[in-house]
Formats: C-alpha cells, structure tokens, sequence
C-alpha cells in the first residue's frame, strides 16, 4: 500500500531535523535577567526528536537483518500511468502557485482543471462542460459571495 | 435561562438554519464518498465558515461531521468500503449483512443507532461540560500545562499502535509551531527572514493541506479502482429495526458509553470508538461466532459509538479547549481565529453560545433521521459519481480555500508543503493526528510551560505542588510509564487493531 522507507531512514531524517531546528536555536538571543528564553521549548523538542529517531534506527537495524528491504515501493510506483498522476497533480499545484497572480483566478483553475480531466480520462465533452461550471461557481462563490480577492490577472487587462 | 433563550433566537434564525441544511447536505455527500473523510469535510468547510458569525460557524462543522460519520456505513455496506474512517471497523459485517440480502435492516439500524447514539454524546455533553467548565475555572498555568501535556499523551496513546512514530509526530507537530513569533519573549524563531512566516504557520492551510491534499495525493493513484454497487433495491428501511432495538438495547447503551468516554479523552475520536466498541461487543456476546457472518450485534454498538463520540469528544475541547479528537482540533483553530479562546471562561461570558451549540447538536442529530433516509434512498446516485471529477474539483477547492485564509499564495504554499509532509508521514507509518494535535496546543503547550517556569524559577517540583496539578502530572507520567512498559514488552502485547489514520 505504502512508499515505506527503512525505519533507519525516517530516524535519520528526524535526527538531522532536530539537529539543524538545535543549530539555529544557537543564533536566538538571551535575555538579561531571564533564565529561560525562546530557544528552551526547541531544544527540549529537539532531544525528544533525536531520542526518537535514533529509536527508531534501532528498531530499523532489527527489521533490516530480519530481510526488510531499506524501501518498500508500493504497486502504483511501477505503473507509469500513476506515477505521473501523482506528479502531474503536484506540477498542477506548482503552476497555480506560480502562474495565478499573473494569470488571473478563471483562466488557471480552468487550465488546472482541465489538465487532470484530461489526463485521468474522463470524456472531453464532460471535462469541459464540468471544467466551466465548477470555476465559474468557485469565482461566484468565494469572490462575490465571501470577498475573496481572487487574482483578476489578465481581467484586469480586458476589463 | 436567559442565556438558553438568546441561543434559541441564534439557532433558529433563517440564516443559521441554512447554513445547518446546507452543510448537512454537504456532510452526507462527504462522507458517504469512499477516500472523504469527516475531517476533511470540516478542514474543507472552514474557509467558508470563516466569514460566518460564530454560531453558524459552528453549526456547519457540527452538523456536516455529524451526518459524515452516519453517511461512512452506507458504502460500507454497498461496496465494502468505508466512506469514513470510522465505519471501518464493521464494514465487513455490514457488506456481510448486504450479502445475506439484509442491506435493508443494516442501513435501518445504522441510520437509527446513528441518531439515538449521538443524542446520547449530546446528552453526556450538555450535563458534563458546565459542570467541569465550574471546576476548571480555577486552574493556574500549571494545571493547563498538565492537561495540555496529558491531551498530547492519551493522543498517542490510544491513537496508535505505533507509539513511537506517534511521540514523533506529535514533536513534528510541536516543532513546527515554533516557527513564528514566540509566545513568551516575542523573538523571531525559525523565519529565515520572511514576514509571512512572522505569523506562524497559518493553521487552515495547514489542515487542508494534512488531511485533504494527503489524502487526494493517495485518491488520485487509485482513481480507477472503486468498488461494484450492489444492485440489491433498496425498500423499507426502518421494518425490524423496532425489533433490533428490543433484543439488543443494552448494546446500544454500552456502545454509547465507550463512545462517550473515548470521545471525551483528548485524542482519539470516532473511529477508535468504533474500533474499541466492536471488540468489547465481540468479547461479551453470548454468539460471537456470529460475528464476521452479517450479525447485526456489533454494528449496533459500533455505529452508537462512533456517533457518541462525535458529540463527546466537544467536551474538553470546549472546557478546556483541548481537543477530544482531530475535528474538534480544527474546531479551537477556528475558535481561536473568531477571539473565542475555547476554555472554561467562555461558559460564563458567553454561556449563550455553549447553549447554542448544544441546541445544533440535537437539531443536526434529528434532522440526521430525514436526511439520512433521503441519503440512503439516493445512495446509488451518490455512488455514481466519478472519482476522476471529483478529486480534481476538490482540490481546486482547497487551493481557493487556502488562498482564502491569507489572501495571498502563501497560503496554497503552506497547503502544498503541509500535504507532502503529511503524505510522508503517513506512508511511512507515522500517524498524522498527532501532529495536528501538536500544531494547535503548541502555543499553550509552550506558553503554560514557560510561564510556570518563570513563576517557579525553573523549580520543576512547582509543577506538583498545586493538588490539582499534581493529580493530573501523576496520571501524565503513569501513562508515560505504561507507554514505555508497552513499548519494551511490544513481542509479548499483541497490537491493537490498526486504525487507519483519519
């Protein structure tokens, strides 16, 4: 079912986490006068981190010498199809983040929508037909009814 | 008396009566879809519940995670899957049910069990909370220390099978709510220079993006995998519930009273509930060889539970504005956002809305009955959707519900990263509830502790000296022990069920 690394991993990675969080808590200044001051809680997080992890890395050690392979690849990572699903869906996202501001709020959601229709197949007429509606009720929703400034974009240009 | 007629005239006012309509509708279609979760229907309602005054607000998220834990039993029933975590634990007995051609009476009782079993949270709630909300007014820095730091334990304690992976979740959890501005000196921490990340972590993008993008990411690598709906015709739905109800009462008011207690203990919800009550069902049967074979005996205390728990878990939330399970963790990060800070004080200044809330619980529980039925009646409809619509439009919602938290693409940012993180965890066994729980009591967590340590001049055994805090610090490291005993002695303790996270 799972992406699952290596316990050994996942206990690195926490490690090497509460050391930097550990390391930047070096730069916070001290107050005169006060004894415990913003970098105590950090720290305190950052020892039950390592603690963690480095049970963790034990407990990864047993399973690795009892056969576990150092990353268990779920079924869906060997199917093309899927894996870019997956990256498809996270490109998607990078895109709006990127592009909305210029763009303007109904031109990506449209772009965005009808990039994963397509792609997870459901039929164009539908696509699109869903694609249109579902934006513009989003646009009505959120920008007329609640006051979000959703980015105009290019509106701005034409309108 | 006052305070229960000014909530009368805030519950049943048209707008909040809409808003209730609405997010029920809502609510049911959330959780009657496979791969939606309750959770995820209140993260997705927030941005919206945002711009509401408090007391619809609330309501949307009481009543469409109310109606979400009912709707999960109706495609466990018709595709062996359930619609929400909490109906996992008698999804195979119900698909059994539906095998044996009883798909009738096992929507009927689930529907039924569903309402008399949240009226029971709702009761609990209603006689407990002001009665603790009295008692806890009194409490010093100390006491919401422990209470904090018990909260955060049970979390990982009963929410999983893996404590280990839990403590560090929730440390992640904590971790990252230190960035921002800290509570007690005011510094900067954690913000590599960026004014946006000065305010924290923005909590709704964070939450959208932990259990709604996470859960997407895994939806959209299976978008063509769904089960087949039964073709069995749906007819009477109530015909023996009546007699269901004579024979195994007593398990209703035993399912209901796990509920209530797993509820109100800080960290675990509905789905453990469910878990729990099933097996206890199972283990004190006079036929368990009946169950797994479509019996009707452990769906009644599971489904009673689940609901009950719902409505339980409100209680510390609103007493002490600890979370009893991952909704009500939203449920403070809205409170919190509307200048509410949840916590015994709240009953007194505002005892009108309390009451309110309770009134929308019943009134959600009641209106469950019509609208349940409806849900089951136009189940095959509702079904029929297709994941490969639906995944891309929700996740255009959460995109515009993040942005709307901060105006800004900052938002969509913290969604996006927030959702690999939680994506991560939960593929590599770490449950996600915790962290949660960590990210909204972090600042308590921090701000008790520090102040203690401050008042106490760093004298640990100040944490003990009040008697009250001393109890609640005791029974904090008795189940720290009993967590490390469990831990050492993990070849010999067989493992609870795993619960998948919510």
């Amino acid at each position: 079912m799972s992406l699952r690394a290596n316990d050994v991993l996942s206990g690195l990675a926490l490690i090497i986490f509460a050391l930097a969080m550990m390391a930047l808590t070096l730069t916070f200044p001290a107050f005169p006068g006060q004894q415990y001051g913003p970098s105590l809680f950090p720290r305190i997080l950052g020892v039950g981190l390592i603690l963690c992890g480095a049970a963790l890395v034990l407990n990864g050690i047993a399973a690795r010498r009892a056969g576990a392979p150092w990353v268990d690849l779920a079924p869906w990572t060997r199917d093309p199809w899927r894996v870019t699903s997956f990256f498809l869906t996270l490109a998607m996202l990078l895109v709006y983040i990127l592009a909305s501001e210029t763009v303007g709020f109904i031109p990506i959601a449209l772009v965005f929508l009808l990039a994963l229709f397509f792609w997870l197949g459901v039929r164009p007429v539908t696509a699109v037909l869903t694609a249109v509606v579902t934006t513009l009720l989003i646009h009505y929703f959120f920008s007329t009814m609640l006051r979000v400034p959703l980015p105009r974009g290019w509106l701005n240009t034409i309108l | 008396m006052d305070a229960l007629i000014t909530a009368v005239g805030l519950v049943f006012d048209p707008f909040v009566l809409w808003v209730i309509v609405a997010s029920a509708a809502f609510g049911i279609f959330v959780g009657a879809m496979p791969g939606l979760t309750a959770t995820m229907a209140t993260a997705l309602l927030v941005p919206v519940t945002f711009f509401m005054p408090p007391v619809p607000a609330l309501g949307a998220i009481v009543t469409a995670t109310a109606m979400a834990i009912f709707a999960g039993d109706i495609p466990a029933a018709m595709l062996r899957i359930p619609g929400t975590p909490a109906s996992a634990a008698y999804t195979d007995e119900s698909y059994a049910m539906s095998r044996k051609g009883e798909l009738d009476l096992n929507l009927g009782v689930n529907l039924v069990f569903s309402v008399i079993g949240g009226l029971a949270g709702v009761a609990i709630l209603i006689l407990c909370a002001p009665a603790l909300a009295e008692f806890a007014i009194h409490f010093s820095s100390f006491e919401y220390f422990w209470l904090a730091l018990l909260g955060l334990t049970c979390a990982i304690f009963i929410a999983t099978d893996a404590p280990l992976k839990g403590i560090a979740s929730l440390l992640i959890g904590l971790a990252i709510n230190c960035i921002g501005i800290d509570p007690a000196a005011g510094h900067p921490r954690f913000t590599f220079g960026s004014v946006e990340l000065l305010q924290g972590i923005s909590f709704i993008p964070a939450m959208i993006g932990m259990f709604a993008l996470s859960e997407l990411l895994r939806g959209v690598v299976t978008v063509d995998q769904s089960g087949a709906v039964l073709t069995q015709k749906i007819g009477n739905i109530f015909v023996g519930v009546w007699n269901v109800w004579k024979r195994y009462w007593r398990n209703f008011i035993r399912g209901s009273a796990i509920g209530v207690l797993i509820g109100a203990l800080p960290g675990a919800g509905a789905d453990i509930a469910a878990w729990i009550s099933y097996a206890i069902s199972k283990k004190f049967s006079k036929e368990p060889e009946k169950f797994g074979t479509g019996h009707i005996e452990g769906i009644v205390d599971a489904t009673s539970a689940n609901n009950s728990a719902l409505a339980a878990a409100w209680i510390p939330a609103l007493v002490f504005g600890i979370p009893g399970d991952s909704i009500t963790a939203i449920v403070i990060g809205v409170l919190y956002m509307k200048g509410m800070n949840p916590g015994p004080t709240v009953f007194l200044q505002n005892p009108q809305f309390i009451y309110a809330v309770f009134l929308i619980f019943i009134l959600a529980n009641l209106l469950m009955l019509p609208l349940g039925w409806a849900a089951i009646k136009s189940s095959k409809q509702i079904l029929r959707v297709p994941r490969n619509v639906l995944i891309p439009v929700i996740l255009l919602f959460c995109i515009v519900g993040s942005y709307a938290m901060t105006n800004s693409v900052y938002g969509i940012i913290i969604m996006l990263v927030m959702g690999l993180v939680g994506w991560i965890m939960e593929e590599n066994g770490f449950p996600i509830a915790p962290a949660i729980l960590g990210l909204v009591l972090g600042e308590m967590l921090e701000q008790n502790f520090m102040t203690s340590m401050i008042k106490s001049d760093g004298a640990f055994l100040a944490f003990f000296e009040r008697p009250i805090a001393g109890v609640l610090g005791a029974v904090t490291l008795l189940v720290w022990a009993a967590m490390l005993w469990r831990g050492i002695n993990r070849s010999t303790v067989p493992t609870a069920p795993a619960a998948p996270a919510q």
